[in-house]
């Protein structure tokens, strides 16, 4: 180990999105990639209770663009 | 008149069957079901056959199992050990053999197809206790509670909580359990702890889900139920059928319905291993074929054949006993097809009960086995089910013409009986290759509709010893529900080498369940036997051999030199092999409480008086290479001792018979058919 420490996080861009969540009733909801076991989706989550008020299949392969998706 | 003595009930899909039992006679109810409040079909039931008298009212239903699988279950929160809260998406990991190589496939429970409970119900909470039930970080009280208030806001209509390792100590989760109740009230909440106490967190997990589940849809139906049957004059004992079919008063089952999930299916095996001991014959093979499928179970030296867990679909599971039952897609309404290269198929698509065989007039233009079997001439088109339904031999000859294919008509009846014969064949091999046994030793016991008309053949494809078919061979599986004892049971997980030194560790492992067991059961039932087993390894393996027997008394290190021969004579049983040099590793402890229960009593036949009378003669057609003669018998008019010569069928009610040509059947002590 290094004297330095080296602190690495991973993390996306989380977008503020407008309404209410449908089960806490909070005002936090957010849109931002997410990988589940169906894939990439972009989801829009309560911030509060993570229910995820929508989902819409996203890049196949995440933030790693293909040459055939962008032809 | 006494009243009928004693009630089966079995809950289905589309019908509730009611069976009853009145001074050695059977009743039977049938009502449609009410999917929406099942208990009211179940009282219609209860009243149309009369309650009053009887002693013991058991009941069996798939409701929870049809909630699970078409997810119509309650809003569900799950609390776990932090950092944990995917072990319900994860399951075991393993895909079926189908999907390996499909890139699409998803796990049916997880989160991105259809989850029991939606990832963002299930809570991590900090606390932790180790493997050794020593508590490494303490439960976060308020954190706990602010998850749980989360839960309340979303409106979760009941709560499962499965902490790490709380099958060792179940302190954390008794105290979330209370938090919850602080929080959010009397709603339905299990504990891992309490529910299924068990190693491998998985189907712990999954089996707490299914209870508060259960808890959720049976909780007030329980209590209607046994007001409604109280207004009807029943003072008797309330039970439901447990996953292999045996009893539970309904008190104790509602403590962890999670047992109930599947009740019914496996009371045809409960059945036959009953009337096996009547006819004392504890080897069998059950084949249970209705219009849609067969059902096979196992019985081996009159216990059938039971698995630790059940499987509710693909890594969705409970760890609940249940009965072994292989489904295949082979009845009386299979459907006969001819494949793009010519072939005659047999299903496993089914024509089922609508619209039915082309020959129940009901709509259906696809041949099926029963219309086979009527052009064949084995059914009677005017006395189907007693007459009430007669068959249309014209609309079952009309089907099998549209067949496109170039093979006569006699061709394709024939063809396609045989092909039917061979899948049921195939498929109880398979089962008995499976299970390690030769079918030689074994009956064929053949119930359910078609069971007795299409399995006495099979007797030319398998080398089986014989053929029974039962008394009431239509109902038979519905008698399964008054033929099985109460049941009070316990487990749970020790990881525990099996020495002398541990001789008192594991006497008081049992000592404790048992204690529990009578407690929990009436006092007065003092005929009431102990039955004690335990699942158990070979150190270094990762799965176990259950089921392994354990003598009664004491558990001392004489004991302990009984409990590990009797484990290496289970393992080679089951596997072939032994290895004695390898110390055996106890890891899951068993405990029943059998109280003695009111059952069903199959009657004697009156000794035979001579040839039985044939009721005339018929001429089968297509089955054999020339048209052959066939005698018809009546089953009441046959005594015990009477022999048949195939070909022959016997008719009943509900059921039709066929003894094939060349084979042999003689009528037993309790009215069984025995085809050799």
């Amino acid at each position: 180990m290094s004297d330095q420490q080296v602190t690495v996080s991973t993390t996306v861009e989380r977008e503020s999105v407008e309404g209410t969540c449908p089960e806490c009733g909070r005002q936090e909801l957010k849109r931002y990639p997410v990988l589940s076991d169906g894939g990439w989706f972009l989801a829009v989550k309560c911030q509060h209770c993570l229910c995820s008020v929508s989902r819409t299949p996203w890049n196949r392969l995440g933030s790693v663009i293909r040459l055939e998706d962008l032809l | 008149m006494s009243g009928t003595e004693m009630i089966g009930v079995d809950v289905g899909g589309t019908f509730t069957d009611v069976v009853g039992i009145e001074d050695g006679q059977i009743k039977v109810a049938k009502v449609p079901t009410n999917v929406a409040a099942s208990d009211t079909s179940v009282l219609a039931g209860a009243e149309a056959l009369g309650v009053a008298q009887a002693a013991v009212f058991n009941l069996a239903s798939t409701a929870g199992l049809n909630a699970v699988i078409t997810r119509r279950v309650p809003k569900i929160g799950f609390l776990t050990t932090i950092g944990h809260r995917d072990i319900l998406d994860r399951g075991r990991i393993g895909r079926p053999l189908t999907a390996l190589t499909d890139m699409s496939w998803r796990r049916g429970i997880s989160d991105a197809s259809r989850p029991l409970v939606p990832r963002y119900l299930r809570r991590g909470i900090h606390e932790r206790i180790t493997a050794h039930g020593d508590v490494l970080i303490e439960l976060d009280e308020a954190q706990a509670l602010e998850q749980i208030a989360l839960l309340g806001k979303c409106g979760v209509e009941g709560v499962a909580i499965c902490l790490i390792n709380a099958y060792v100590d179940g302190r954390h989760e008794r105290l979330l359990r209370d938090l919850v109740r602080q929080q959010l009230g009397d709603l339905p909440c299990s504990i891992s702890s309490e529910v299924s106490p068990l190693a491998k967190e998985y189907a712990r997990a999954s089996t707490t889900v299914v209870d508060t589940v259960m808890k959720s849809k049976y909780g007030e139906y329980t209590a209607r139920l046994d007001k409604g049957l109280r207004s009807l004059g029943f003072g008797g004992q309330l039970n439901f059928a447990d996953c292999s079919a045996r009893l539970l008063p309904a008190d104790y089952a509602m403590e962890r319905p999670y047992r109930l999930v599947v009740g019914g299916p496996a009371a045809g095996t409960v059945s036959s291993a009953h009337f096996g001991g009547y006819i004392g014959d504890g080897n069998l093979i059950c084949a249970d074929v209705g219009g849609t499928s067969c059902d096979i179970s196992v019985v081996i030296d009159g216990q059938p054949w039971v698995n630790t867990t059940f499987e509710l679909e693909h890594d969705l599971l409970v760890n609940a006993l249940s009965t072994d039952i292989v489904t295949l897609g082979a009845g009386g309404g299979s459907i006969v097809s001819i494949t793009p290269t010519g072939e005659v198929q047999v299903g496993p698509d089914s024509a089922g009960a609508s619209p039915g065989p082309a020959c129940y007039g009901q709509g259906g233009d696809r041949p099926t086995m029963t219309d086979a079997a009527l052009l064949m001439g084995i059914l009677d088109g005017d006395r189907f089910l007693g007459g009430k339904m007669p068959l249309r031999r014209d609309l079952a000859l009309a089907a099998f013409e549209r067949l496109e294919t170039n093979l006569s008509l006699g061709q394709r009846v024939q063809y396609a009986w045989r092909m039917g014969l061979n899948n049921v064949a195939e498929g109880i091999l398979d089962i008995a290759i499976r299970r390690g046994i030769d079918p030689r030793d074994f009956s064929l016991v053949a119930f359910g509709a078609a069971g007795p008309m299409l399995l006495p053949a099979l007797l030319d494809s398998i080398p089986l010893r014989r053929v029974i078919v039962p008394p009431h061979p239509g109902l038979f599986s519905a008698l399964g529900l008054v033929s099985s004892d109460l049941v009070y049971s316990d487990h749970r997980s020790a990881y525990t080498i099996l020495s002398g030194d541990t001789a008192a560790q594991i006497d008081a492992i049992f000592a404790s369940m048992e204690a529990g067991l009578i407690e929990r059961a009436d006092a007065s039932k003092g005929d009431a036997v102990f039955v004690r087993s335990f699942d158990a390894r070979l150190v270094g393996q990762s799965w176990e051999t259950p089921f392994v027997e354990v003598p009664a008394g004491p558990i001392t290190p004489a004991t302990i030199d009984t409990m590990i021969a009797s484990f290496h004579d289970t393992y080679e049983r089951r596997n072939g092999n032994r290895f004695p040099a390898f110390p055996v590793q106890g890891v899951t402890w068993r405990v029943e409480l059998v109280v003695p229960t009111p059952k069903v009593d199959h009657v004697r036949l009156a000794p035979t008086a001579g040839p039985p009378d044939a009721v005339r003669t018929l001429a089968l057609q297509h089955l054999y290479t020339d048209d052959a003669i066939c005698i018809e018998y009546e089953r009441n008019a046959l005594r015990c001792g009477d022999v048949i010569t195939g070909p022959a069928v016997i008719r009943e009610p509900m059921s039709t018979t066929f003894v094939p040509m060349d084979r042999t059947l003689t009528c037993g002590e309790f009215g069984e058919l025995v085809i050799h």
